[in-house]
Formats: C-alpha cells, structure tokens, sequence
C-alpha cells in the first residue's frame, strides 16, 4: 500500500518535470521571437495547471525548477546560470515570487476543496445512516445497519457490534471468521444513561486517519441515538400494552362479577331454602331447587372455565397439542355432549367421514364446535335449523356452521369475535361475552382463519384450517382387512 | 363392617374432605383422611388402605409426586381429584400410575361410579378376572377371542381385536394414547395418536349401535379412551 504510493507519488513529480520540459522545449523554438518577460508570464501557466492537478509539493518544486531553466535557457548570456542585467534580476525575483505564491495559492484551495468534499462525503454517509435507523425499533436491525455503515466507510478488515444494555449479542461483519487480535480501533456506544455497546473495527493498514475517527464517533452516537430511540419505543408500547390490560380487566371484572353472582345467587337461594323448614321432604319444589343448584354449579364452572380459556390464549400459552385428527368424530362427541343444550333446535350435520385427517388439538377443537354451536341455539329462534357442513377446500378444510338466528349488522361482523362485545344488551343473555374470541383464539392459534357472515336467513360461521403441518400433507394408513 | 373398603383421602381442603368423608361413609366405606402429601404417604403405609383419593395440589408436595412414591412399593388403586384441568396435567398423573382422574367440580355419582371401577380393578388383579365381558348386547369372550352382539358373531382383524382386548380388559378406566399405542401397537408408535383414530373410528362402526354417539368406546378428550362395560 505504501509503496505503490509513493510511486504514485514519484509519478506525479515525473508528470510535472516532463510537463516544464515540454513547455521548455517550445519555448526556446520561439526564444527570438518572445520577450523575456512575456516567457516569464508564458511560464506561469504550466505552474498553475501543475499545482491544481498535481498538487501543492509538485508545484513548488516545479516553481524552483522553472526559475532555473528561465534563468538558464532565456536569460542572457544563455546556458549559464549568470545573470548580467539588472532588470533580468528583477525579473528573475519577480518570476519566482509570484510562482511560489500562485502555487501556494492554488495549493490551498485544492486542500479546501478536497476537504469541503470529504466534509461533504461524511454529511452524505451520515445523512444516510440516520436515514436508514430512523424508525427502527428493533436492537438487531440497527446493529446491522450500523455495522454494515461502518463496513463501508471503513473498508475495515471486520466489524463487531456488542450491545450489552437489556440483551446482550453480538453482530459481525462479515460473519466469517474474526481477526484474532484485539481490534484496532473501539468506540463506546453512549447515551446519557450510559453506555449501551460498543462498535469494534479491524483494519491494520492504512492505520485509521482521525478524520475517520472522527466520523466513526459520529456513527457510534448516531446509533446510540437509535438504539435509545427502540428502547422507548419499547416501553412505550409496553406501558401502552399494560394501560390496555388494565382497561379489560376492569370490564371484565365488571362483567364477569354479574354473570358470576346470577348463578350463585340461585344456588343460594335454593341451598338456603332447602335448609330451612319452608320445604318439607315431600315437596314438589324440592327436586327442582337440587336440579337448579346442580345446573347452576355447572353453569358456573363453565364460566370459570371460558376466562381461564381466554387469559391462557392472551398469555400465549394455550399452544394446540396437534396430532391427527378426525373431525366428525370431534364433531359428533360435541353432539353427544350437547345434546341436552341444543333443545328443540334442529342440529344437521354433513361432516363426511371421508375427509383426510387433521392436524388439530382435539379438545380445542371441540371447544370451538361447542361455543359456536351454543352461540347459534342462545340466538336462534326455538325450532329453527342449525346446519353443520365441512368440506376439503384447496389444502384446508373449510367449515360452515350456519343457524337461523338474527343477522348481525355489517359493521358488527368483525367485533362479535372481540372480548365482552355483545349485540343485545348484557342482561338478555347468558354468557361470558368470550365464547367466540375464544374460538377465534383457537383457530388462529392453529394457522386458520374465523369469520362470520350474514346468509339469507341467519348467520354462518365460517371457519378454514389448513391441512397441511409443518410442511406434511394428512397421512393415509394402511389398515389390516383379514379378520381373525 | 369389618370388611368395609377402605378409602384414604388426602385433600387440603377441608370442604371437599367433609363432602367426600360423609359421602362415602353413608355408602358404607371406611374413610380416613388426611391434608398433606407425608400424611397421605404414612397413613397409605400403616392402614393399608383399599384406595387413594389424592387432590394434585397438596401444600406440601406435588401430588403427581405422591403418585410415584406411592407406587414404589403398592399397586393400590389411586383416583386424582383435582382443579387443574389441562389435559397435559391428566396425562402426567396417569402415566405416574393413578387409575384414574376427575376434575373438579365433580358430580358425586361420577366419583362413586370410578370408586367402585378402581375397587373391581383391584379385586380382579388379585386373580379373579372374569374372561367375559358384557356391554349392552355385546358378550366379548378374552379366552375364545369371540366377539359377539346377540348371537351374531363380529368378525375383526387382528389389530382392531387386540385393540378391543385391551379396553374392554380395563373397562371403566381410562387408558391414555400412549398406554394403548404402546400396548396394541409397540411402544415405538406411542406418538401416532393418528392409528388409534382410524383403528377407533373402525372398531366403533363394528360394534357401536351409533358410531357418532358411542355407547361402549367413549373418547376421553386430550387424554384417551374409555370402555363402559356392563357393571
């Protein structure tokens, strides 16, 4: 690197002596015809096109070397470096003045120049770095943003970002092998607070100028900007995320207070009243307040039940137990189940036994037939027709459960699936307000998707599942067919 | 009452003690019980109990760990009592060797009916165990390998057979995927949940009056299956 360098460098010099030579030669072919002061002036020109082009080294020593040939070449007597009249003397110091200063002169403004651009180049890179971490909020990203910016102003060896404030990593560019020995250069990525990492370049040769220094440190407080800026982010929306829980749990509250005390309060009615002497043994009433407080107990730990449901599903943590399933067989233990529930609906299913097998969670799925079945016979009419139908729809299945039931408005459609929103008012109906969020939770949670649509007479719930799991298609298996 | 069955409960909540205490003494059985997972475990050494009632959520111990201190040294039967009801925390207890599990809240006649299951369970593997087994019209004979409704003989392959045998040898229990698949199957497949659906949904279409709403071969969901024979 060095060397070439200076044969860079060599090679200017050799440019401007052969450029003097040239200019040299010409004018000694036309030395009758022109005045020794306008060669002087003549001179001047090669000496400014050097210094601009050249530089400030090659332009002075071309200056020195000027004022010799003129003096050799063009100042009588010729080929001597004597100088016998006085106004040649003049001329001579004149001549050497104002081509030092004009190479000076120029010089300088080429080293202001070089340096307005370099200034120019660092405005650039950094004007795109910020551009590039404004609106980042994530603690990878930046880094890798930032090494990858460092990488290429630098054109170092390797870059290492370390951030060590909340969870420390390590990102390096390129991500192949890191120089065994200690970097060459370390910068503190800082804020006020204190130091959130750290940016580690390696680049033996050319050592690092302190003009990139200087842009580095820049780099480094840019990203301590973005990194800081993420960090707030965070816990802005965390605080934003627990403001929101907070509200719900309220409504929940609320909500789940009333639907908790109607039960109880029939069962301690009917407790109380069977304790007491107001119903004697063989009273009609008596099997009635046993069968109320049994019904209500169990309506009770069925509430109980849909908040665990929902707080798991918002907690993350009701993760599906996939396997292969068969889905009229979910469906029809939900029948079995329900049907003391369903009571004069008419409940008709077209579930073929012929459809592949599915990746799903069996209780969760039945937990969906279930509260999507038990919505439709709360809001359908008495009698009406609840219809079940299943169907292979590219690679998922696709299934409908329509009832005769009220249409929902339009603008409803999507929020019956939120939690507590109800159409009628609270206290027509029974329920937690979170049967269809969980279902929605369910089949999310299983890579599907639940809507709800308005049909000619009623609503249908559609939901699709894919059939597909982690990239294996349904499995056929062989079965046995002789028989013992 | 000397030969009364013996049921140890060990429950820390003195409700559900109560309940279940005067409960099973109006059915005739002795109760002892006790509120800690140590208790439990002395008391199951020194009286010898017929069967466990254990709650999981015990104040000092675990009480799937109980489960498996109790079954180092007794193959007495245990019924789970408890509030948690993912079927993952089912399935624990049940391989740790309880017989069988209920959650709470529970109906009385549900944990009356698995007490006398688990107490015929116990008997027979002391060396009565009857070869025949009667489900509604269903005779199934375990020596002659005949499976019959009525009088009409039920051909099935040789899986579909050895499943059956399985179930309905440990009628009343419920059987986890892993137990049956490890049984019927090899243990190998305990995690092709997939073969017991197919091979179920067959042997129901067999035997069932209504394959849709099975009578015999019922579906305990998450955890496995239950075969309801004749008492």
């Amino acid at each position: 690197m060095r060397n070439s360098n200076f044969i860079s460098r060599s090679f200017q010099y050799l440019l401007a002596f052969g450029f003097i030579a040239l200019v040299t030669v010409i004018l000694i072919a036309l030395r009758e015809a022109l005045d020794t002061t306008l060669v002087a002036l003549l001179y001047l020109i090669p000496l400014g096109l050097i210094t601009a082009y050249l530089g400030l080294g090659p332009g002075i020593t071309s200056a020195l070397v000027t004022f010799l040939t003129f003096n050799y070449f063009f100042i009588k007597p010729y080929y001597t470096f004597a100088v016998h009249r006085p106004t040649d003397v003049v001329i001579l110091v004149i001549f050497l003045i104002v081509a030092i200063v004009i190479s000076q002169l120029v010089g300088r403004m080429q080293a202001s120049l070089a340096a307005a651009t370099a200034r120019e180049r660092e405005a650039t890179r950094l004007y795109e770095l910020s551009t590039a971490l404004a609106g980042l909020h994530n603690d990878h990203v930046i880094s890798q943003i930032l090494a990858k910016q460092v990488q290429e102003v630098s054109q170092g060896e390797a870059v290492e970002i370390n951030i060590t404030g909340g969870q420390p990593f390590a990102y390096r560019l390129p991500d192949s092998a890191q120089p065994t020995r200690s970097p060459e250069w370390v910068v503190p990525i800082e804020v006020a607070r204190g130091v959130l990492g750290e940016i580690l370049l390696w680049r033996a040769a050319p050592a690092i100028t302190s003009g990139e220094k200087r842009l580095l440190q820049t780099f480094a407080s840019q990203g301590a900007l973005a990194l800081e800026r993420a960090r707030l982010a965070q816990a802005e929306s965390r605080a934003r995320v627990l403001e929101e829980s907070d509200h719900l749990k309220s409504i929940l509250l609320s909500s789940v207070s009333h639907e908790l005390r109607t039960p109880l309060s029939t069962i301690k009615a009917a407790a109380s009243s069977l304790r007491s002497d107001d119903v004697h043994w063989d009273s009609a009433a008596r099997p009635e307040l046993i069968a109320a407080i049994d019904d209500e107990a169990d309506h009770l730990n069925m509430l109980v039940g849909n908040l665990l449901d929902m707080s798991r599903i918002e907690s993350g943590v009701l993760k599906p137990k996939r396997e292969w399933n068969i889905l009229s067989e979910i469906v029809g233990s939900v029948l079995a189940r329900m049907k003391h529930l369903a009571g004069e609906h008419r409940i008709e299913v077209d579930v073929p036994e012929s459809l592949p097998l599915m990746p799903v969670d069996y209780v969760q799925m039945e937990q969906v037939f279930t509260n999507l079945l038990s919505n439709s016979v709360k809001y359908a009419p008495e009698r009406s027709v609840i219809r079940v139908r299943a169907f292979v729809e590219d690679e998922s299945v696709h299934v409908v459960v329509r009832n005769q039931g009220p249409q929902v408005p339009q603008e409803h459609l999507e929020r019956i699936f939120d939690k507590f929103f109800r159409i009628t008012a609270a206290d027509r109906v029974t329920g937690t307000g979170l049967g269809l969020s969980i279902c929605k939770g369910i089949i999310e949670a299983h890579s599907g998707r639940l809507w709800a649509e308005n049909v000619p007479d009623g609503l249908a719930f559609n939901f699709t599942l894919p059939l597909v799991w982690e990239g294996v298609s349904p499995p056929t298996l062989p079965m046995d067919t002789e028989t013992e | 009452m000397n030969n009364a069955p013996h049921i140890l409960v060990v429950d820390d909540e003195l409700q559900i003690q109560r309940a279940i205490r005067t409960i099973l003494t109006e059915k005739g059985f002795k109760v002892t019980t006790a509120s800690r997972g140590e208790e439990g475990l002395t008391l199951a050494a020194t009286n010898e109990p017929d069967l466990v009632i254990l709650d999981l959520g015990l104040p000092d111990m675990d009480g799937v760990e109980v489960c498996t201190r109790l079954r180092e040294w007794t193959q007495i039967p245990i019924i789970i009592l408890s509030v948690r009801d993912s079927e993952r925390d089912k399935v624990a207890a049940l391989d740790k060797g309880a017989d069988d599990y209920l959650t709470k809240p529970f109906g009385i006649e549900e944990l009356l009916a698995r007490v006398r299951v688990a107490l015929r369970h116990s008997a027979s593997r002391q060396g009565t165990q009857s070869k025949v087994i009667h489900a509604g019209q269903l005779v199934i004979d375990l020596a002659w390998h005949s499976i019959k409704r009525g009088d009409e003989e039920i051909k099935l392959t040789a899986t579909e057979y050895k499943l059956l045998a399985y179930l309905a040898a440990n009628h009343g229990r419920v059987l986890t995927h892993q137990s049956i698949l490890a049984n019927v199957w090899d243990p190998a497949d305990a995690n092709h949940t997939e073969y017991l659906r197919v091979y179920m949904r067959q042997l129901r279409k067999k035997l069932e009056v209504d394959p849709e709403r099975p009578q015999f071969i019922l579906t305990e969901p998450g955890i496995g299956y239950r075969f309801i024979a004749d008492e």
